[in-house]
């Protein structure tokens, strides 16, 4: 629609997610296991079965390596002098802008998966919601944490 | 004002009724269950006893115990039989006192006080309750907050404050109200519901020449009384609602909007002119067609789970075309007047996908089941593209200076108007369908109690949504259009 935020968050968070993508495969291949596994064992029609099989395979690729890769390409976000602005999703293109001026508090926030890759998700909290980046490396999450606070606390508006 | 008092004795009764009423069940359950024997029954009903009295000690002497005063710019409360606490509450912290009469506080003329702050307690109570007071005295707490947070001297209250009524309930708009209320979404889809299923199961033709067979069957009985039921529930409903806003008046003082409301238990509330985040007018399915509307306005801060003190009904029922007449005075910073852009036509379309996604499973399974009689529900399609259709009439979006207008419907159509300033951030997003067709969804958030609320509108062109985009950008927005 209009020109793209610049700042890409950090390609580590693509091996992140698809570490978290193979863990959620793992689980699908375990049930999808389970039932071609109950399916030898009482004669199910192969169709079913070769089904099965197939979305096993397509959910592992897109948890491990599609959805990882879009959702990285998408994500940016931009955090200039009186706004913040951020842009995601996949099928779904979604822009926020959140002014300075209504920004409450900036969190960090660090998983021990983000934690071993030196990542930490920026939660910027106004009023009435609650925003994420994710991913961003330890730096510049804190760079970033500390700015906005810095430029939150010099506009005062009324809320 | 200064040294500590207690509330009217009153209070220690309606304390004490209070935690029985929280008690009720455990007690019974004791009385019924526990009876067992002859001895034991008697040792149960000496511990009920004590266990009593000691309610009743513990209610008078936690009474004895609360005292409030005011002191300092500070409301200070000190209670406790054990632990004893005080609470003292800066005037500024204080955003609303709300002033209620119940039935036994009205013999005695006194007023329950809940003072609520900005900071929710959590558990969604009010930061400090005067259950029993008199009246008097809590208007002379109301003058010392407003002048302390003023910086005035107290003795320098205004004699004539600048009141003006904005609204007074009449009989026959309340009538409307309760009878126009949810209540009648009730009513009227149990009838629909009947009809249907008269039509799926057995064809109207044959049921007429079966008439009497039918009536046999006991179907058409049960429906009736089935149908007495709702209306039953409807009447109760109708008579809660008249209760509950009868005498609805909404005045301005000063800076506040004050609404009184109720039949035998008085309500009061204050919003403050400065925490509207944003105003509503509703129009739902029934009130539309009479040209009546509901004008709600949302409001910062109240306790957190409190519902009625985030989002307040402001005008309960109105005609559509007098809002902008009565509120324009009184809400200078809102353009009312503005005109409001149609999403495009091709969003028509995707309107009615969305609709039909509704209708078409249910189409798909009536047609498993019944065969031939399930293309009867093909109706229900009728039904959704219908309202498919007025969601798409009723989106729009119009832009003032400082303002934004969105106007959505999900089955009741709402206008919200919201200032630049309050809203806290505003998205837009774009899917591929959406994004071939040129279209895009807007929502915009402001603050409503503790949480969120606001408007949002799915499928206006793409070139509307990139000019609320940048009405909203406060970096050169210009110059990122092109």
């Amino acid at each position: 629609m209009f020109p793209e935020p610049q700042t890409r968050i950090s390609q580590r968070a693509l091996v992140v997610w698809r570490i978290s993508g193979s863990i959620s495969t793992l689980f699908v291949f375990l049930i999808g296991g389970g039932f071609i596994t109950l399916g030898i064992l009482f004669n199910w029609p192969l169709m079913i079965m070769v089904a099965i099989g197939i979305f096993m395979l397509v959910y592992a690729w897109l948890a491990v390596f599609f959805l990882p890769m879009m959702r990285w390409k998408r994500w940016r976000y931009e955090v200039r002098e009186q706004e913040i602005e951020l842009q995601r999703g996949v099928f779904i293109i979604k822009r926020t802008l959140i002014p300075m001026v209504r920004v409450q508090h900036v969190d960090t926030q660090q998983g021990p998966l983000l934690r071993k890759y030196g990542l930490s998700t920026v939660m910027i909290s106004t009023a009435a919601t609650v925003h994420e980046i994710p991913a961003l490396e330890g730096v510049e999450a804190e760079r970033l944490r500390q700015s906005i606070s810095r430029l939150a606390r010099v506009a005062d508006e009324d809320v | 004002m200064s040294s500590p008092k207690r509330m009217h004795p009153i209070a220690a009764l309606l304390n004490i009724l209070q935690h029985l009423k929280e008690l009720f069940i455990p007690i019974l359950l004791l009385l019924f269950f526990g009876n067992r024997g002859e001895s034991e029954g008697m040792l149960y009903l000496i511990a009920v006893g004590v266990g009593l009295v000691l309610f009743l000690v513990s209610g008078f002497l936690s009474w004895y115990r609360f005292t409030y005063r005011v002191e300092e710019n500070e409301l200070r409360i000190e209670h406790g039989l054990l632990v004893r606490k005080k609470r003292y509450i800066p005037f500024e912290r204080i955003q609303s006192l709300d002033v209620s009469e119940g039935i036994l506080q009205r013999p005695f003329g006194l007023v329950k006080v809940k003072v609520e702050t900005a900071a929710g307690s959590g558990n969604g109570e009010a930061e400090a309750v005067l259950t029993a007071i008199k009246k008097a005295e809590a208007n002379a707490i109301h003058d010392l907050i407003v002048s302390a947070k003023r910086g005035s001297n107290p003795n320098e209250v205004e004699a004539f404050p600048d009141e003006s009524v904005i609204y007074k309930m009449t009989m026959p708009d309340l009538l409307l109200l309760a009878s126009t209320s949810g209540g009648v979404g009730v009513i009227l889809s149990a009838n629909l519901a009947i009809v249907f299923q008269f039509e799926e199961f057995i064809p109207y033709e044959r049921v007429f020449q079966e008439m009497e067979q039918f009536i046999s069957n006991g179907i058409m009985f049960i429906s009736f009384v089935v149908f007495l039921g709702f209306f039953f529930v409807w009447l109760l409903a109708v008579i809660g609602t008249m209760l509950k806003y009868a005498n609805f008046t909404l005045r301005k003082v000063e800076d506040d909007f004050i609404i009184t409301r109720g039949l035998f238990e008085k309500r009061q509330f204050t919003i403050p002119l400065k925490r509207i985040q944003a105003i509503r007018i509703s129009e739902n399915i029934v009130r539309q067609p009479l040209g009546m509307a509901t004008v709600y306005v949302e409001s910062a801060g109240g306790s957190s789970s409190n519902e009625e003190s985030s989002k307040v009904l402001f005008l309960p029922i109105i005609k559509r075309h007098n809002i902008t007449q009565l509120l324009e005075p009184y809400l200078e910073d809102y353009e009312w007047n503005s005109k409001l852009s149609p999403a495009p036509p091709q969003a028509l379309v995707r309107y009615l996908i969305r609709g039909a996604l509704v209708s078409l499973p249910v189409i798909v399974v009536m047609v498993y089941l019944f065969q031939i009689w399930g293309l009867l529900s093909l109706g229900l399609l009728a039904v959704t593209s219908l309202w498919a259709y007025l969601q798409f009439k009723a989106a729009g979006w119009s832009l003032e200076q400082n303002m934004v207008t969105l106007r959505y419907r999900l089955i009741i159509k709402n206008t919200v108007y919201m200032r630049k300033n309050n809203v806290q951030s505003l998205s837009v997003k774009q899917s591929l369908f959406q994004k071939k067709k040129r279209l895009a969804t807007v929502e915009a958030v402001v603050k409503s109690g503790q949480g969120g609320s606001g408007g949002k509108v799915l499928d206006l062109h793409e070139k509307d949504i990139a000019i609320i985009y940048n009405w909203y950008s406060r970096e050169n927005s210009t110059v990122r259009m092109e």
